[in-house]
């Protein structure tokens, strides 16, 4: 079989199930997929707004349309369920009944629960990622405040070390050097630095 | 009330809505135009002004996606998608619809029993179903008479009726089904986007909820001035 014949027995395929059964959950479950994709993609592109402000809009964006996708399933999955039932109680048809109380589902999810879920979730959600990154900021990067706080040293008021340069300088290294020089200065080197990351 | 809730659901009315994709998107976008920015008003996580611009934004957004689905969905995708299914299906033997919109009417009143499909309020519909329709499969049998019989029995319908024949033309119905959820996902995830951008802000600033870019840089200037 070739390609173009798998291709039109598979869109033959899915337009007679779309025929046969059309559920309201489909489309916007497509628009949440595809916006959660596409709106973070735009962001990210926008060229007039700096890297950070991008980074945090599209990863918001994206957060609240897995939200979306999320709340529409978790509904349906609640509600479709109990019309079997209710559809026996109220001696209606089933299949007509799952149909509307679908429709139903994505009518309370789009108006109440993602708004409401979305409210009360992101905010929470992005505080701890924007901590998250201020932490993972600071480990990476010389804090400026430390760099800018260490106190200049003043000779007025350190008369003593002005007086001691006629005194030769004591050698950092041991009386006695266990290893090769670059051995020495390299363990002297990262004891003075605890916590600095070296190398990357 | 949970009987009166449960024969609403299952009225044709909301059948036809929960198995067209057109009116389940246009029925979701406007109650997110009306949900998020009320919940967005009612969030107390965010000062009083942020709040009014966040919801004002998020209302225009949505009814921007409302203008733009009306705009391209219904004359581009619902009958550019019928034509072309019909032209990829062109050995499937399909009946000859001229429009979707035909074909959604055959669709509406094949849902129905015999009896309601004569009653007047669906006259509409049957008016669509035209004399000339024909199911090629069926030796020619005229799609009308599928509906409402050509009155040989008591009741003015033919004894073969849709539900005995079980003709619902499943691919002609899904091919416009399926070109509007492409549509929907273009209108609203590639097209609306793209258009907020250009469209929203000069809406807000012209409303007053934005401070235009011009009032910017003089008040940066008089600070400026300020300090010196």
């Amino acid at each position: 079989m070739g390609l173009g014949k798998a291709i039109y027995n598979g869109l033959k395929n899915v337009c007679t199930s779309l025929g046969k059964h059309n559920d309201a959950l489909y489309a916007v479950l497509a628009i949440a997929m595809f916006k959660g994709i596409m709106r973070p993609t735009f962001t990210m592109m926008d060229k007039k707004s700096d890297k950070e402000t991008k980074k945090y809009a599209a990863f918001r964006e994206g957060l609240t349309e897995v939200i979306a996708f999320g709340s529409y399933i978790a509904t349906h999955a609640a509600l479709v369920p109990l019309s079997v039932k209710w559809a026996k109680k109220a001696g209606v048809s089933p299949k007509k009944l799952k149909n509307g109380v679908s429709l139903f589902s994505v009518c309370l999810s789009a108006g109440v629960i993602i708004p409401a879920v979305c409210n009360l979730t992101l905010k929470p959600i992005m505080d701890g990622v924007k901590k998250l990154s201020e932490k993972k900021n600071k480990m990476t990067k010389i804090p400026q405040t430390e760099i800018q706080q260490t106190p200049s040293l003043n000779i007025k008021e350190n008369e003593h070390i002005a007086e001691n340069f006629s005194q030769p300088i004591k050698s950092l290294l041991p009386a006695e050097p266990k290893g090769n020089l670059l051995q020495i200065m390299q363990k002297n080197y990262t004891a003075n630095n605890n916590g600095m990351r070296v190398g990357l | 009330m949970i009987n009166l809730m449960a024969n609403a659901l299952t009225s044709n009315t909301i059948q036809t809505i929960a198995q067209n994709t057109d009116a389940c998107v246009k029925i979701e976008t406007g109650l997110k135009a009306v949900g998020r920015p009320a919940f967005t008003l009612i969030d107390k996580n965010t000062d009083k002004e942020t709040r009014k611009y966040a919801a004002s934004k998020e209302l225009l957004y949505q009814l921007l996606c409302f203008g733009i689905y009306l705009a391209i969905i219904p004359p581009i995708f619902k009958e550019g998608g019928f034509k072309l299914a019909k032209k990829i299906f062109k050995n499937e033997a399909l009946p000859n619809f001229k429009n979707a919109k035909q074909m959604l009417a055959y669709h509406h009143l094949a849902y129905m029993t015999p009896e309601e499909r004569l009653l007047e309020k669906n006259q509409k519909f049957l008016k669509l179903i035209t004399e000339d329709l024909v199911n090629p499969k069926d030796n020619g049998a005229k799609l009308r008479e599928y509906l409402i019989g050509n009155g040989k029995d008591k009741l003015g319908l033919h004894k073969r009726t849709l539900e005995k024949q079980g003709k619902m033309f499943e691919l002609a119905k899904g091919s416009i089904e399926f070109s509007s959820i492409i549509g929907s996902v273009v209108g609203l995830t590639i097209l609306a986007p793209e258009l907020s951008h250009l469209v929203l802000h000069p809406i807000m600033k012209f409303c007053g909820l934005e401070k235009s870019h011009k009032e910017k840089p003089a008040e940066q200037q008089n600070t400026l001035n300020k300090n010196a």
